[in-house]
């Protein structure tokens, strides 16, 4: 009886599942709803989870119940049907070939949506336990075309096509070692990086170790203790955003680094353009000055991460009025900034989307920048590495040979 | 069993409501909102209610979830099983002597149903609050040393909050009842401050209050709110200050305002 209440909460955006469904049908045999203001607080808490929805939800409740026309409630949106729950009933509707590609040219999205609900809801009784087919993940390849003629259109004539499409593509391509950074893989980029070096004090007892150091010791206690296991640390990114080689990696940084965002105790991002001189850039635009001295006073512990190609004139890099610095208007070659840098960050290194096997070709530049920082590439394997750099905290090869007062600026 | 409020605690019905339909769904109702709107004191007031314990676990950013259902102590078994006597009524054989059980812990295990509260989750990582939430969706843990399984014999009332300092993820919020408790108004305040200071007098409490929402919206870094509310006029009460106050110069004013920049701000306003 309530269906049409639940496509409307859809249509308003706010992600409902099957489990919900089946949660307020068992709130309602416990008798839970018993008026209209039981029924709309039951409601709310099944349906909503997030502050920002309460206002769509009361709107969506007060037309659907009360026949209250607000601020027009608008009718069904596309957006609504890239949700994931749907698009993959859809996809698993058009593998057993209850629906075919010909239905879904014909079908109207509200249609469309009813199906999909008598589905689910059919299903309660035996999803009760699992709620597993709808809820889970899945992409969606449906709804980013055929609006227009209300239906969607499935990209490919046939699933036949599709498949052998799938095949074509090589997806796990992406999954091998070599592979660069990109959406496919960045569950592994993930997995990788989440492998940071236990930070913070000895706590943890180490109860294997303490029993051996307690025989050795003639059964006198020792108790041992040992680093947590927390990837609890600070972590600094700087991103070369000037470059055009750098462009098409940037979202993909910045996405990698949001989804680990708790992972980190700190995580800030700065900008420069090819070479890092007096100072780099909180804004990517790099309007707000964020100096070099400033970063200096960091927490040395901090993981500096550089993404950047390197490539750069050699002038850039190697003379001294290569840029100016901001603050002392000592002329100061950016190479000497990258070493102050990198000894005062023992953890740190330099990233290049420029593949390994094309440096040499690119610039000489990128060696000498990996003289100061070690420097890997953004595959797998090199960030794989690059975190191996990062918990070691390799030492600089050599010292710069001038020292810089920037402290005093 | 049906939650109605107390004496000391003014319980919105709306409020009432979700906690009896949590309860009667099994479900840990998360409640978010501004610090001073009673979350915490929500599951105080539904255990005295309901007379029901309270086991209460104040999340720190260190947890990791486990310690919340049951501690084992190693240290403590490893020297009694150096030094160890018959006085300490301990068998070192045993590890259960060495188990101890967290609030969650304690819960499960208890013979009545019990209050959980689960307080500041956002402070702990998105990987606690999981794990955490896996537990209490199941109703058991395990002891990992003994393989053993703790099921609880009642389902708590679990009350979480949050002071939202940091997302919570969605299958954390699809795990859970939500609720936001919005900031009283002026009406629902006077009730408030009614349960705290049953003898207050009209119109000190009404300029008192006109004064209070004044300055809540002053844009304030840390606007005054309910906790800071019920100090002013304690100490009001106690000096026996004297209605009408005037808003240029209000006395106490370091109960209301904790920010030497908002007290600047408002002492540069009023001069």
């Amino acid at each position: 009886m309530f269906l049409p209440f639940f496509y409307q909460l859809r249509d308003q955006g706010i992600p409902i599942s099957l489990r919900y469904v089946l949660e307020f049908y068992q709130a309602l045999e416990k008798g839970l709803a018993l008026d209209l203001d039981r029924l709309f607080i039951l409601m709310r808490l099944i349906f909503v989870k997030k502050v920002e929805h309460f206002d769509a939800f009361e709107q969506a409740f007060a037309s659907y119940f009360l026949g209250v026309e607000g601020e027009a409630i608008p009718r069904f949106t596309l957006q609504a049907w890239e949700e994931k729950d749907f698009s993959r009933w859809l996809e698993e509707e058009l593998a057993k070939g209850t629906l075919s590609g010909h239905d879904l040219e014909n079908l109207s999205l509200p249609e469309l949506l009813k199906s999909f609900w008598e589905v689910a809801t059919a299903q309660k009784g035996k999803h009760r336990g699992g709620h597993t087919w709808v809820g889970t993940g899945g992409t969606s390849p449906f709804g980013h075309s055929g609006a227009e003629r209300e239906g969607i259109r499935v990209e490919g004539d046939s699933l036949h096509g599709a498949a052998l499409k799938v095949i074509d593509a090589r997806r796990y391509v992406d999954y091998a070692a070599s592979a660069t950074l990109r959406a496919e893989n960045l569950r592994q980029v993930l997995a990788a990086l989440k492998h940071m070096a236990p930070a913070g004090p000895p706590t943890e007892l180490d109860v294997d170790e303490t029993i051996d150091q307690s025989c050795r010791n003639g059964g006198e206690i020792e108790l041992v203790f040992k680093q947590e296991l927390k990837d609890r640390i600070q972590l600094m990114v700087l991103l070369d955003n000037g470059g055009a080689s750098m462009r098409p990696y940037l979202d993909l940084v910045k996405l990698v680094f949001g989804l680990m965002r708790d992972q980190f105790k700190d995580l800030d991002y700065y900008y420069f353009h090819n070479c890092i001189y007096g100072c780099v850039y909180s804004d990517p635009q790099r309007l707000t000055l964020y100096p070099i001295y400033q970063m200096l006073r960091r927490d040395p512990e901090t993981r500096l991460i550089i993404i950047g190609d390197a490539n750069m004139a050699p002038a850039e890099l190697m003379l001294s009025d290569g840029a100016i610095d901001y603050f002392s208007k000592v002329r100061v070659p950016g190479r000497d900034w990258l070493w102050q840098i990198r000894n005062y960050f023992g953890h740190s290194v330099w990233l290049n989307p420029i593949p390994r096997h094309q440096w040499p070709q690119e610039s000489q530049t990128i060696f000498q920048i990996g003289e100061i920082f070690p420097m890997e590439d953004l595959t797998l394997a090199g960030i794989r590495r690059s975190v191996e750099w990062l918990n070691s905290g390799a030492p600089p090869k050599k010292t710069s040979s001038r020292q810089l007062a920037v402290g005093s600026a | 069993m049906q939650f109605h409020g107390t004496d000391k605690y003014y319980l919105n019905p709306e409020l009432k409501e979700i906690v009896n339909i949590a309860m009667a769904m099994d479900k840990p109702l998360l409640v978010t909102g501004e610090a001073g709107t009673g979350k915490t004191q929500l599951a105080f007031q539904i255990s005295r209610a309901l007379d029901l314990t309270l086991e209460e676990a104040r999340c720190k950013s260190t947890f990791k979830g486990e310690e919340l259902c049951y501690v084992y102590d190693t240290v403590l078994r490893l020297n009694d099983s150096r030094f160890g006597t018959k006085e300490s009524g301990r068998d070192v054989n045993n590890i259960w002597d060495y188990l101890n059980f967290g609030p969650i812990g304690r819960a499960f295990m208890a013979d009545e149903r019990r209050v959980l509260l689960l307080d500041e989750i956002d402070k702990t990582d998105s990987d606690t609050q999981d794990n955490l939430l896996d537990v209490l969706e199941d109703g058991s843990f395990i002891i990992r040393e003994i393989n053993h399984k703790v099921k609880a014999k009642y389902m708590p009332v679990t009350v979480i909050t949050s002071n939202a300092k940091r997302e919570l993820s969605d299958p954390f919020l699809r795990r859970c009842y939500c609720h936001h408790i919005p900031f009283p108004d002026m009406e629902e305040m006077s009730r408030i401050v009614r349960l705290h200071y049953p003898e207050i007098t009209a119109p000190l409490m009404d300029s008192a209050l006109a004064i209070f929402y004044h300055l809540r919206e002053q844009g304030f870094e840390k606007p005054p709110a309910t906790a800071e509310l019920l100090d002013w006029l304690g100490a009001l009460q106690l000096d026996g200050v004297k209605p009408p106050l005037s808003p240029d110069t209000v006395p106490f004013l370091g109960t209301l305002l904790k920010r030497t920049q908002d007290l600047l701000y408002h002492k540069r306003e009023k001069a």
